[in-house]
Order: C-alpha cells, then sequence, then structure tokens
C-alpha cells in the first residue's frame, strides 16, 4: 500500500502537540531538538531543494536571529523581538541575495558556507570589541512555552514547503533547478523567483536561532554559527531525500533518534556514523528515505 | 613600519605561501580535473601531520620518514576511496550529472569520519613536536630548522610539480582532461588511468603537506578546515586546474594574510581569509587568473 503522507504528517504533528501534556523534560527536550530541526530543514529545502542552490551556510540566519535576540533581550519583549529576529534574517538575505544568487553550482555551495564563517567571524570580532566573551540570559520563558513556539515553527516551515511546492512560484524554482537558461526563456523570473526563495528560507531559521538562544540561555558566537548545524541540515534533507514537505521530517526524525540513541556516551562514534549513512546515502539511495519508501510503496 | 619591512616578516610570509600552494595544489588535481569538491582536503593535511608526529615520535630517525610515510599513507587512502566510492560515482551517469553535489556529500562523509576517527584514537588534544628546534641565522631572518625544512620541501615540490605537469605528456594530458573530458578519452587518453593518478596524486600532496606543517604549527583532529578554506580560496584566485595559478594564489594568500595580520590584529586573521575569498567569489568567480567560462 502507499503510504498517505499526509495523513502521516498530520498525526506526527498531533503527536508532537501532545507531548507536553504526556512527558517530562527530558523527552519535551528531545522533541524540541526535533521541531528545531524539521523548522531548519524545511527551510533548507524551500531553498536549495526546490532550486538546486546547495546552501552549505544556512547556520548564518540561524546564527543572526539567536544574535539579535541576544542583543534586544529585555529591550524589546519577547512575541516581537522573535518575529524581527526573523524579518533580520530575511532582510540579510535579501541583501546579499542579489550578488550571491548569481553565482551557480560549486561556487554557490563554498561561497554560502564562506560567507557563513565570515559573519560568524565578524560576530567574534564585535563581541570581543564590545568586551563580551558570552552572554547569560536569565529568565527565558520555560521549556513548555518555547516548545510550543518551536512547534508552531515546524509546522510553519512544512506548510510553507506544501504550498510553495503546489503553486506556480514553486514550479518556476523547479524548473530552475532543472535548467535555468530554459526556465528564462520560458519567462520564469529567475533572478526574482530565486531572491525570493533565498529570504523566505532565511525567515524562520531567524526565528528558530532566536527560541534556541533562549533555551540554551546562553549566548556564544562559536557555537551558535558553528558549521556543523549547516552540514546537519543538509545531511537530513539528504537522508530524507526529497524536494517535499516529507522528506525533511522522516530525515530529522531519523537523526534526532539516531543521536538520542548514540549521542549521549559516544559523540565520535555518532559523527561516524552520520559520515557512514551520507555516503551510503549518495551512492546507494539517492532519492533518500522517501524513495525508499515510495519503491516499496509502487510494488 | 619597521615591523613590516623586516625580512623576519617576509619569511614568515613566504612560509605560510608556499604551505597553502603545496596544499592547493593537491585540490586542484582533484578539484580541477574531476570536479569531485574535496571538502576532505584539510582531512588529509590533519592525517600527513599524524602519521609525521608518530613518525617522528616512534621511528626515531627525525622528521625524515615522515616526508615519505604521511604522502604515502594518503596516497593509498585515495586508492581506497577512488576504487570504492568515486569511480563509481564518476561511471554513473545519473549521479554524474550532479557530481558537485554529490562529491561534496561524500567528501563531507569522508571528513567527519576522518575526524572523528583521529579524534577517538588519538584524543582531541592538541599534539606538537619540534624537530631541529635550534635557530637557523640566515643573515637578515632567523628560523627554526623545522621552518626552513618546511619552506624548502614545499617550495621545491610545489615548483617540481608545476613544471612536470606543463612540459611532459602527463601534463598535457590532465590539461585536455580539465578542458574536455570527452574530447581527451576521444584523442586516446585513458582517463580513468588518468583521473585515478590525480587522485591519489592529489592525496599524496595533501599528506606531504601535513607533514611540513605538523613541523611548523600543533596538531589536532579538527585543524583541517582552515586549510581546506584556504585551498579553496587559492584555486579560485588562481584558477581551477591552473596549476602555476596555485602556486601564485598561494602565495598572494600567505603575504596578506601575515601582513594583513601584522598591520591588523591576530583576531582578524579568518576574516581577512573569507573577506578575500568572498570578494573574488563575487567579482570573478572564474578566478583572478582563470579564463572567462561557463562554469555549470
Amino acid at each position: 500500500m502507499k503510504p498517505d503522507f499526509r495523513l502521516l504528517s498530520a498525526f506526527f504533528f498531533a503527536a508532537m502537540a501532545a507531548l507536553p501534556l504526556l512527558a517530562g523534560d527530558y523527552y519535551q527536550g528531545v522533541g524540541f531538538q526535533l521541531l528545531m530541526w524539521i523548522a531548519l530543514s524545511q527551510s533548507w529545502v524551500l531553498l536549495s531543494g526546490l532550486t538546486g542552490y546547495i546552501s552549505l551556510g544556512h547556520v548564518v540566519f540561524y546564527g543572526l536571529g539567536g544574535y539579535l535576540t541576544v542583543l534586544t533581550w529585555h529591550i524589546i519583549p519577547l512575541p516581537l523581538a522573535i518575529p524581527l529576529s526573523g524579518l533580520a534574517a530575511a532582510l540579510f538575505a535579501v541583501l546579499i541575495g542579489y550578488p550571491v544568487m548569481r553565482v551557480r553550482g560549486p561556487y554557490f555551495v563554498i561561497l554560502t558556507f564562506g560567507l557563513a564563517e565570515l559573519v560568524k567571524y565578524i560576530v567574534i570580532n564585535v563581541e570581543a570589541a564590545l568586551g563580551r566573551f558570552g552572554r547569560l540570559m536569565m529568565g527565558a520563558p520555560d521549556l513548555s512555552t518555547l516548545y510550543w513556539a518551536m512547534l508552531a515553527l515546524a509546522m510553519a516551515a512544512t506548510l510553507l514547503v506544501v504550498f510553495i511546492g503546489r503553486s506556480r512560484f514553486g514550479a518556476g524554482l523547479r524548473a530552475i533547478r532543472e535548467d535555468e537558461p530554459a526556465a528564462e526563456t520560458a519567462g520564469v523570473p529567475a533572478a526574482r523567483y530565486k531572491l525570493a526563495a533565498f529570504a523566505l528560507s532565511a525567515l524562520i531559521p531567524g526565528m528558530v536561532g532566536g527560541l534556541v538562544a533562549l533555551r540554551t540561555s546562553y549566548f556564544e558566537p562559536q557555537q551558535i554559527f558553528s558549521p556543523t548545524i549547516s552540514f546537519t541540515v543538509v545531511t537530513m534533507a539528504m537522508i530524507g531525500g526529497s524536494d517535499r514537505a516529507r522528506g525533511p521530517i522522516m530525515g530529522a526524525l531519523f537523526l534526532v533518534l539516531l543521536s538520542e540513541l548514540l549521542w549521549a556516551n559516544l559523540a565520535e562514534l555518532y559523527m561516524i556514523i552520520l559520515g557512514l549513512l551520507l555516503i551510503g546515502f549518495v551512492l546507494f539511495a539517492p532519492t533518500g528515505l522517501d524513495g525508499l519508501l515510495r519503491r516499496r510503496g509502487g510494488r | 613600519m619597521d615591523l613590516l619591512l623586516s625580512p623576519q616578516l617576509l619569511a614568515a610570509a613566504l612560509i605560510a605561501g608556499v604551505l597553502y600552494a603545496l596544499v592547493a595544489l593537491g585540490l586542484n588535481l582533484i578539484y580541477g580535473t574531476m570536479r569531485l569538491l574535496n571538502v576532505a582536503h584539510g582531512e588529509l593535511v590533519m592525517l600527513g601531520g599524524y602519521v609525521a608526529y608518530w613518525s617522528f615520535a616512534l621511528l626515531g630517525a627525525g622528521p625524515w620518514p615522515a616526508l615519505i610515510l604521511s604522502p604515502l599513507a594518503t596516497g593509498l587512502l585515495g586508492d581506497a576511496l577512488y576504487r570504492g566510492l568515486f569511480r563509481q560515482l564518476l561511471a554513473n551517469s545519473a549521479l554524474a550529472q550532479r557530481i558537485e553535489a554529490n562529491s561534496l556529500l561524500l567528501f563531507f562523509g569522508v571528513s567527519i569520519i576522518l575526524q572523528n576517527l583521529v579524534s577517538l584514537a588519538f584524543t582531541a588534544t592538541p599534539r606538537g613536536y619540534q624537530p631541529f628546534a635550534a635557530m637557523v641565522d640566515l643573515g637578515a631572518a632567523n628560523l627554526t630548522g623545522g621552518r626552513l625544512l618546511a619552506l624548502f620541501v614545499a617550495g621545491i615540490v610545489t615548483i617540481a610539480a608545476v613544471l612536470l605537469l606543463r612540459f611532459n605528456t602527463v601534463g598535457l594530458a590532465i590539461k585536455a582532461l580539465i578542458q574536455n573530458r570527452e574530447a581527451a578519452s576521444l584523442a586516446g587518453i585513458d582517463i580513468e588511468k588518468l583521473e585515478r593518478w590525480s587522485f591519489v596524486a592529489g592525496f599524496a600532496i595533501a599528506g606531504l603537506a601535513g607533514a611540513l606543517v605538523s613541523m611548523v604549527e600543533q596538531l589536532s583532529p579538527f585543524m583541517g578546515f582552515p586549510y581546506m578554506i584556504a585551498a579553496f580560496v587559492i584555486i579560485i584566485l588562481g584558477g581551477l586546474g591552473n596549476l602555476t595559478g596555485s602556486l601564485i594564489g598561494g602565495l598572494v594568500l600567505g603575504l596578506l594574510e601575515t601582513y594583513g595580520v601584522a598591520l591588523t590584529s591576530p583576531n582578524y586573521r579568518s576574516i581577512l581569509v573569507y573577506g578575500v575569498f568572498i570578494a573574488v567569489l563575487l567579482v570573478r568567480p572564474q578566478g583572478l587568473l582563470g579564463r572567462a567560462r561557463i562554469v555549470r
């Protein structure tokens, strides 16, 4: 039987919504992580899955959002600060988007990576110049409040991928992925579409970064701008393996469960398995979990 | 001003420059010829460094065995990876269509495996050793013997490789491969053999560079990142597949970094390197010395 992904996704989010009522702090923390990765990798799919422009620097939006939330801490009330962080990240994407999105293929990949590192070091230097080495945030909201907010972001990111994937805009982005010059000839406003996708894919990570900064209640640029976050997002999307909303959900679920099993005492082993999985999926299952399931369902 | 004009600083810049050039040369052989985006290149440098460290500590013959053992170890690893992973990737047309994205993910997998294996085996604590710690007086500048050795070996190997590939048929074949893979194959070049050769040579050169780096810097399992980035900066500066370009690019980056840091502060080192990198990518993605061409 072909699995009904829509029903499964709805069931999944319903279960995630029920989690804080049933489970203790530990599992809420794990759930928070899972929702965070779903929100991030959905946002990545919005850009890289649809357009084929592989971003290896998505952490930059997440980090900037987190930084802004930290900077405005106790100045702007949180219900305003979090959306503002998302908007600021999107604005940053618009500002750098035009020159950046002109760069193609492998150059785009290393450019996004380099950009994220550049911003990280700028923030580190700004903090050092301010005489700050890590910031502690006292009185952040409790976990269940943050959990609900993160759930909302994960669902928003998922719906965004669903609706854009079905829209004319999404079809245009897919056309750019398949053959950009041909898409332009057929009337897709490639430059505008790419810029819009870049900005949209920055919006939710900016807010996610804000929530994570509150959750850890400690801010350290090396940590929040860590390239591992970008890499994990790409790996999750690859393992999920789809330009549709179900891919990131499966990829994130798979890796979060795996890390729960291994991370606590075997951090290095977890990373090694992550590497092996990545290699295995690229070589033997380039369509990811989604492809494997569909092949089984089709039979 | 005195500092900027000192031969000591120039020597430091040259050492950084030739080491960068050597690292970039290896990357250029792999990326330039096969379009394999080797993000594990820095880990090869790290691995070469560890082989050098252990051969220095265990063999008791000074830093010399490392000059053979490090490239041998990474070269063998390259051969195994080529046979195990990348031959399949290059041969399978469905995978080869998105060769850059796929190779990036494969190498990223290799990279985190290597980092964590080394960290598991040797712990994450930085390690270092000092071969020939005594200062050598060169008249204008004083260098430790280790740094002098690194400077000479890296300089000689880089220049020899550039000359070799410029003036013999293997070099011509590689150039042909970079320009047009199919036409090169029609002209009677054994593509698979050449690709394997470039792959292994690129890995071996990275290992040698690692051995030299270990003589001037401390080692840690996660030290590879900045070298990988520097190598990408350089091959973009010098043009893909342009080996002379990567020598010049390496020297430029070494000078820029050393003098930039001397002028400002060590805190700005990373900003400087990434800033140059991004500026070059945005302004001239085909490289400062590269010819304009459509890159897909």
